[in-house]
């Protein structure tokens, strides 16, 4: 048999109805097809996750995948992917971490970890080698991610092990509930509300083996090339800086921050929101994982006053932006305080921001009324409602309940014409991205498999407003220099290759942010080359992405998604009703069904339905599917 | 004529030199946005924005003396 590199070969399936652990051995001849992250585990969560399970019950299975890449000693190596059918949207969810858990599982002689069943009791499981344990989370419960990883830590006597754990809304099944790693979170599509739906609490692992290297002369010399990128670039610079939040202003001055629920793309507000936090919040910045030559993280404290915090990771641009443009908030501490309870709490910033502006404006048209939100001033911009709900929707208290389901199922429980004030694709909640700033974002947040998200389609809006082309031009993407980013046409056809791209990070669990930083997929191909001995060049890998968007396409597509799933809430194509572009016509999406055809066309998947065709799939070696 | 002009993140290194502390810069009349971006030398191919006295403006605006010139790119990441 060949020798398999950059593996280890082998799969840690947990199941936790009968506390059952197996080893086993991958099968080889599909990791090439699928390669790791989204891409393998699409594939197993295809072939094991029966249609039509509620993504809360013990049917559905939740997967840790890395990639041949994922290692502390690779730019960007340092993440985890977590893969499940989404409680918040029934569609394919993924969820992805910075830190050391990814590299620290692999470490450990795992490529990934499959987590089924359900537990009778809460759990927690530690994995050091091959020795796997359960452990009783009893004094575990209601307790915040601070405490749970402290106790953890504690009781393992192993101050330096990768923990991760839910918070109280995971084990509360808010379906907004995220996975903490260490104070990170994987925190889209409800990954919390499954792993608490399951009894499972927390994951602990350490690991004391090395990855077969193929060829590790060569991948140290294409680790020193691409290192070398990283220290002459602009963009690395600036996110060591500034972080993700420095874009706040530039954002707002492009039509790309969307503020009061979508009511606008812009504000006027970003710039000295982002001046206090800078100057007076900011402390330093953090990699999340060991080693990052980047670290863009951010560690802020709010030293006084009624929202005061202590030092702590968080406050990226998603998150502070939902807790001031989303609902109108013009106070700097309480945006940062309320994101640190957020991850406290776990839950997702970007969807508790949005869950907050709908019900503010639900507040504010009569829906809601004082009586239905406990006496809070659900007013817009009020700072001391922030917090109030972002505890009422973790602990599912009173109208927490009801937000804590998302803005979908909250609004569609609530009826009286609150629908069009909930602001999603495919049921998760939109990120601080708008479409009114440059089209080819509108197909990316609407054709998307997990749903509107930050990371999928941001590309959208780095190619339209930042003329970023990670190194697509010699793959048919056209050069975003030449390209209006007010106009249509075209766009979907760009699309179709922006994604094929983009998606590979998280097939490779690279941090998509080094693409931004002159890491292309040529490096990553050189990389994977280097690490599994395979000669594969950017062409294959914009196939496997192909491949992989295919799959989950077909995952959604086999639990009911068609074209009608992929349209934008009519508020996103409409003009902003105030703001630097109040009432500008360019702003408008004018023929956003002509746009989707277009893609479809590029995809080869059907126009009327958007199923991919039988001619794609045999394409794509996906027939069989 | 004299603007002022104030450039964000990755573009505050174009400053150096060439804008004046109390961020002043004196260009000749009808200097267009985009001249004012080649006299900076902020290369073509980044993607930028302008603010010209808080509105929007596409790169063929002509300046006019006194006005307040915001020009932002963007570093990247959601």
């Amino acid at each position: 048999m060949e020798s398999l590199y950059g593996y280890f070969g082998k799969q840690l399936r947990v199941s936790l109805n009968n506390k059952e652990i197996v080893k086993e051995n991958i099968n080889a001849s599909i990791l090439r097809k699928y390669l790791g992250g989204a891409g393998y585990a699409v594939k197993v969560l295809y072939d094991e996750i029966p249609k039509g399970i509620d993504p809360l019950s013990s049917g559905n299975k939740l997967m840790f995948a890395t990639s041949p890449l994922t290692a502390n000693h690779i730019p960007g190596g340092g993440s985890i992917m977590l893969c499940f059918k989404s409680p918040l949207t029934n569609a394919w969810g993924e969820s992805r971490c910075g830190g050391n858990f990814g590299p620290d599982l692999k470490k450990a002689g795992y490529d990934f970890l499959i987590i089924e069943g359900k537990s009778k009791e809460p759990v927690y499981l530690i994995i050091n080698d091959d020795s796997i344990e359960f452990r009783s989370a009893m004094r575990l419960i209601g307790k915040s991610v601070s405490e749970k990883l402290r106790i953890i830590r504690e009781e393992l006597s192993e101050p330096k092990i990768s923990v991760m754990c839910i918070g109280p809304a995971g084990e509360k099944l808010v379906k907004i509930a995220t996975v903490m790693f260490e104070h990170r979170a994987a925190g889209r599509c409800g990954v919390g509300a499954v792993m608490g739906s399951k009894n499972l609490l927390g994951i602990a692992v350490k690991g004391s083996h090395k990855t077969p290297i193929a060829q590790p002369e060569k991948l140290t010399e294409v680790a020193k090339i691409c290192l070398k990128i990283l220290r002459d670039n602009d963009f690395a610079v600036n996110l060591k800086k500034h972080g993700t939040t420095g874009d706040m202003a530039a954002n707002d001055a492009a039509g790309d921050w969307p503020t009061k629920n979508w009511h606008s793309n812009s504000w006027g507000k970003a710039e000295q929101l982002y001046d206090q936090f800078f100057n007076k919040y900011l402390v330093k910045n953090h990699g999340c994982y060991t080693g990052c030559p980047i670290a863009c993280g951010r560690i802020s404290e709010v030293k006084e006053g009624r929202f005061k915090t202590p030092l702590h990771e968080g406050s990226e641009y998603e998150s502070l932006s939902a807790f001031t443009a989303f609902v109108f908030n013009e106070n700097i501490e309480v945006a940062i305080y309320a994101t640190h309870l957020c991850n406290e709490f776990g839950i997702d910033t970007i969807s508790a921001g949005a869950i907050i502006a709908f019900a503010m404006e639900c507040y504010e048209n009569g829906i809601l009324k004082k009586r239905d939100v406990g006496s809070i001033d659900l007013s817009w911009g009020n700072p001391e409602a922030l917090p109030e709900l972002v505890r009422k929707i973790s602990l599912r208290e009173g109208i927490g309940d009801m937000l804590a389901e998302g803005v979908k199922i909250a609004s569609e429980r609530l009826g009286r014409g609150s629908e069009k004030y909930a602001i999603h694709g495919k049921g998760l909640e939109a990120p601080a991205h708008d479409p009114r700033s440059g089209k080819v974002l509108g197909i990316t947040y609407g054709t998307a498999n997990r749903g509107m998200c930050h990371i999928h389609p941001l590309e959208g809006m780095a190619y339209d407003s930042g003329k970023v082309d990670w190194g697509l031009m010699k793959y048919g993407v056209p050069d975003p220099n030449t390209v209006d980013r007010w106009d249509e046409k075209g766009k979907g056809k760009i699309v179709k290759i922006l994604q094929d791209a983009l998606i590979l990070p998280d097939i490779l669990n690279t941090c998509k942010f080094f693409m931004y930083c002159g890491i292309y997929i040529d490096h990553l191909a050189e990389f994977l080359s280097a690490v599994t001995g395979w000669n594969i060049d950017g062409q294959e890998l914009l196939k496997v992405g192909e491949r992989v968007i295919n799959l989950q396409r077909l995952f959604n597509v086999r639990e009911g998604f068609r074209r009608d799933d992929d349209l934008l809430p009519k508020r996103m194509k409409q003009k902003p009703a105030f703001g630097f572009y109040e009432n500008e016509d360019r702003c408008v999406i004018k023929d956003y069904g002509g746009m989707l055809n277009e893609y479809y066309q590029a995809r080869g998947w059907d126009a009327k339905t958007g199923i991919p065709t039988k001619e794609k799939l045999l394409e794509l070696e996906l027939h069989e599917k | 004529m004299k603007i002022k002009v104030k450039l964000y993140t990755i573009l505050e290194k174009y400053a150096k030199g060439k804008v004046l502390k109390n961020n002043t810069i004196i260009l000749h009349k009808d200097t267009t946005l985009h001249g004012l971006s080649h006299c900076l030398k902020i290369p073509d191919n980044i993607g930028i924005v302008f603010l010209v006295n808080a509105s929007p403006q596409d790169k063929e605006y002509k300046l006019r003396e006194g006005d307040e010139v915001k020009i932002f790119s963007f570093i990247g990441g959601g």
